[in-house]
């Protein structure tokens, strides 16, 4: 068979493209590295759009809102809840204390407002700010209308919060070192920054869209899951995939096998760095160099924790202050893991995962132990694989962002090999909204 | 009673900035300066006999030319004489050397990495460029992005045309300098060390981050918009020290008409109907004017000088807000002799120049950990010219003076600053002066330390801060000082703002006190 397309990777944005392109008449073809999709629930959330073009409630997608949605432990014993009722957390707040409770629900609404400006950035590829296209500047215009119709405030809020540290956007709302430990660690995820670091507020909303109001954890589906079991495209797993590239065009994929596939045009879901450095793209030096200066640097160990039964919370978080996280992440920034880092459990689907925080790539004799401790379960409970490489394929600062994501330039999913696109985390708008970079860039393919 | 056409608050370089071009359009002016002498942070002190001190700022290299030219500063005795090296001192008894020669600096470069050599001209061309990109922008009054008005909107447009005229390349460059970390910025041009460290020691100054923190990017290029008779990146050093800058800035102003009282600080800003009409000095005297001008630190000019009630609250929120944290301290000596180096052994050209005491990222950000978490560094950033080996009549014959701009000192130090405290910060600095350059404790005549809390104490800046207030993106801008209120203007009718606190802000540059004085005359005083 003929294919119009191959697509690398079989994860939620490769699996997004594929059927975007299928649904508009491409023969497709998918190429996969592993035999079986990973267990692990799939982070963040799933646009709307997404799940009415391609069908998805009929295919079994769950998306889960555990309610109340994050339990962290108080200092002087017991626990603050937060539920997704923004009332009943305002109660529980009220308990350690009474005037960041008062606050909890404009700040809510405050974060909403800005994270839906992102969410309206992010189903659409980037702004172009260097076009000349009438209808391109008409684009950029409408988008800046619609920031400006949703008032002065907002204006405000979008040019001074997004460069700021989170530190700083929680210490002008709230006193609670609990409440503001939980909330920062979102600013922090997968970050190789601290909660002081500028750029991480923007994390933080990033991760805030697509959440209901007062909730400040992204959601939790079966997304990749459901999107397997769709038809229309050809699956091949077990097979690592090569760009193959002639003339600065490409021409297809070769296996590991030998086997080559030819197609007019590939999608890569993987990352930008390993899909483009096989190729000959030092024929474009300023290209290979942004390519080269791509930051993403695991910092995240993740895995699995065995219990005897269910844990009663959805969500447990290990971050008791700004000043812990920050202090995690100064081991890190001399390349040891943190001697005290953040670690959340979450219930899912039946498993347990655990996400800590910052661990460097490589192994970790002691790691294992010190979560441990800090879980109160013993070590051989404990499965946790610290990431070679960010999860998002590239970290979500301000300067990977929009119109510099991927790379500064090629952000509207291509790239200089003609024929040849990207469709992973490392495009916009990045990790932690599995689908939207794979619809965006179908559409810009098609 | 005299009733003046403007009364400006603060003898600082932007206030004397302010007055100088306000009497030049032939307005009659008064500044008021709380000290016996003008100059605010920009002054020299004979502190111990025969020693003069630039006390807080030390060099001079953002000076707007325009300034210099429009009030026709070096006929009033401005006179800047190059600072020519920069010699960083390496813990392994090396050393990098950056000199006023740019093949030699190459040559030295290469020494250490032929890549980052090769590396440093490409990098030298761009913010190079970019400092010319940005340039138009510190001349510029700041458009309002959440307004409607035809200005605004116009500002915007020049600014959105200005951007997309510079290019794809410097375009995204300019993107990565207003968010990035220095060191990460410099990451993707450099693999030496110390010369990642220095450069990016430019990046932290003033600021309350350290080299890897986002945001300092920025900072780095402000210092590399140094501009001295049209030649970049050009650090001075003014004859007579920074004191002498402001002293023919004020000499300048009094040319043109203006009048300068010195001890003379303000109280109140006096306000009738939304309006302000003059100011009651401390001693209860009460001064009329037309139009009044703060050139003291947002903080001071609007919860200090004003009843706060006469200010939307939104505004006094944002004031309150604004972050200052200062971050420096500054240690001065009289010496008996120079220090000798272990990297460069002897007295020589290199004592012309600076001595950057950054021997690696891991220690400037070192430094930077201390601080976070409330105590001064122990091995802190610092920063050293010998005032005395550029202009000789700073010491005594044979004698010389030590300047040493020093960071981390945080104004909220653990149990706050006290005498001992104050001494054990001037002994940290000592002590790591002493491990690069063993000898030069026992050369010291005389000791001068300054905490932020004596910058804030001396000064009035608040907390401290050599910016008056932090040179944070979130700052910047139509942000600096209140969204809203970026254009010198205040909400009381009639009084404006001038200080580093407004845009663009830091440095002795003069450009907020020039674009003050422009708004006020276009408003008609």
């Amino acid at each position: 068979m003929k294919y119009d397309a191959i697509v690398i990777g079989a994860g939620a944005n490769g699996l997004v493209t594929a059927h975007y392109l299928a649904r508009a008449g491409k023969r497709v073809l998918i190429v996969e590295q592993h035999q079986a999709a990973d267990p692990s629930a799939d982070i963040g959330w799933v646009p709307d759009a997404i799940i009415r073009d391609l069908g998805l409630s009929g295919a079994g997608l769950r998306i889960e809102t555990p309610d109340p949605w994050i339990t962290a432990p108080l200092p002087a014993g017991g626990t603050l809840e937060l539920s997704r009722d923004i009332g009943r957390s305002v109660e529980a707040i009220r308990r350690i204390s009474p005037a960041d409770a008062a606050k909890w629900p404009e700040f809510c609404e405050r974060m909403r407002t800005l994270a839906s400006v992102l969410e309206r950035l992010y189903l659409v590829p980037p702004p172009d700010i260097e076009s000349t296209d009438v209808r391109e500047l008409a684009r950029i215009a409408g988008l800046g209308l619609y920031v400006r119709r949703r008032g002065k405030q907002t204006v405000i809020d979008l040019a001074r919060i997004l460069p700021m540290s989170i530190a700083e956007l929680l210490d002008d709302w709230f006193e609670s070192d609990v409440l503001k430990g939980l909330l920062g660690a979102l600013g922090i995820w997968h970050l190789k920054q601290g909660p002081r670091s500028g750029g991480t507020a923007f994390n933080f909303l990033h991760h805030h869209a697509g959440s209901a109001a007062g909730v400040f954890r992204p959601a939790r589906s079966n997304v990749t899951q459901a999107l397997s079991t769709l038809a229309g495209v050809d699956i091949r797993r077990g097979a690592r995939a090569t760009v193959l590239a002639k003339n600065g065009k490409a021409t297809g994929v070769v296996l590991d096998s030998g086997e080559t596939i030819p197609a007019p045009h590939v999608v890569s879901s993987a990352p930008p760095r390993a899909t483009l450095q096989p190729l000959a793209i030092e024929l474009y030096p300023d290209f290979a160099r942004a390519v080269s200066n791509i930051r993403a640097r695991g910092v995240v160990a993740r895995g699995t924790l065995t219990l005897e039964q269910a844990p009663a919370y959805s969500t447990f978080c290990i971050a008791p202050s700004l000043d812990y996280l920050e202090r995690a992440y100064d081991d890190i920034k001399y390349g040891k893991d943190s001697s005290a880092p953040y670690v959340e459990v979450q219930r899912t689907d039946g498993r347990v995962e655990v996400h800590v925080q910052f661990v460097p790539p490589g192994t970790h004799d002691a790691l294992a132990d010190r979560v441990a401790q800090i879980l109160n379960v013993r070590p051989n409970q404990l499965v946790l694989q610290p990431a070679a490489e960010s999860l998002y394929h590239g970290e979500l600062t301000l300067d990977q962002i929009l119109f510099m994501r991927p790379v500064p330039g090629w952000s509207r999913y291509r790239t200089p090999i003609e024929g040849l696109y990207l469709c992973g985390s490392g495009t916009h708008p990045g990790g932690g909204i599995p689908g939207a970079a794979g619809r965006n860039a179908a559409r810009e393919i098609l | 009673m005299k009733q003046y056409d403007a009364i400006v608050i603060g003898g600082g370089h932007n206030g004397l900035v302010t007055a100088a071009y306000l009497a030049r359009a032939g307005k009659s002016v008064l500044v008021l300066e709380r000290r016996p002498r003008v100059g605010g942070a920009a002054v020299t002190e004979e502190i111990f006999p025969g020693f003069k001190f630039t006390m807080f700022s030390y060099v001079v290299s953002l000076l707007r030319p325009e300034i210099i030219r429009d009030l026709d500063l070096p006929r009033h005795g401005l006179h800047i004489l190059p600072l020519e090296s920069t010699v960083t001192p390496m813990e392994n008894g090396d050393y990098f050397a950056a000199w006023g020669d740019h093949d030699e600096t190459r040559r030295e470069l290469y020494r250490h990495s032929p890549r980052d050599a090769e590396a440093y001209d490409e990098y030298g061309r761009l913010m190079h460029f970019m400092a010319q990109a940005v340039k138009p922008i510190l001349g510029m009054v700041p458009p309002d992005p959440t307004s409607f008005a035809p200005s605004d909107l116009i500002g915007l447009l020049k600014l959105g045309k200005h951007f997309r005229g510079l290019g794809t390349e410097r375009l995204h460059a300019l993107v990565k300098l207003m968010t990035m970390s220095s060191a990460d910025f410099l990451d993707e041009w450099f693999e030496t060390d110390v010369l990642k460290a220095t450069k990016s020691a430019s990046g932290i100054i003033g600021t309350f981050l350290g080299p890897r923190s986002p945001g300092t990017a920025y900072v780095l290029l402000h210092h590399y918009m140094g501009e001295l008779d049209g030649v970049f990146r050009a650090w001075g050093f003014a004859k007579g020290g920074t004191g002498a800058v402001s002293e023919s800035i004020a000499s300048a102003a009094r040319s043109f008409g203006a009048e300068i009282k010195c001890d003379a600080g303000v109280s109140k800003v006096l306000v009738r109907n939304g309006r302000a009409t003059g100011v009651v000095l401390e001693n209860g005297d009460e001064l009329r004017a037309k139009t009044v001008v703060s050139s003291l630190d947002p903080r001071r000019t609007f919860l200090q000088l004003l009843e706060t009630d006469a200010l939307p609250s939104e505004f006094v929120a944002d004031i309150k807000r604004f972050k200052f944290r200062g971050s420096s301290g500054k240690v001065n000596l009289a010496l008996d002799a120079l220090p000798s180096f272990t990297c460069m052994p002897g007295i020589g050209r290199q004592h012309r120049g600076a001595f950057s005491i950054s021997p690696s990222l891991e220690y400037v950000e070192r430094a930077y950990d201390d601080a976070k978490y409330g105590e001064f560094s122990r091995r802190p950033y610092m920063d050293i010219v010998f005032p005395s080996m550029i202009d000789p009549g700073m010491a005594p014959p044979g004698k010389h003076v030590m300047s040493i701009f020093v960071q981390y000192a945080p104004y909220k130090l653990n149990g706050g600053w006290t005498d001992a405290k104050r001494e054990a910060f001037g002994d940290a600095v000592v002590n790591t002066v002493e491990s690069f350059a063993p000898g030069f404790k026992s050369k010291i005549l005389h000791r001068q330390v300054i905490t932020p809390l004596d910058i804030e104490r001396i000064t009035g800046l608040s907390e401290g801060n050599i910016f008056a207030g932090e040179l944070a993106l979130h700052q910047l801008f139509f942000l600096r000082p209140a969204p809203g209120w970026a254009k010198f203007a205040t909400p009381v009718r009639g009084f404006y703002q001038a200080g580093s606190g407004t845009h663009p802000g830091g440095g002795i540059m003069g450009a907020s006190g020039r674009l003050a004085a422009m708004r006020i005359l276009k408003d008609g005083v």
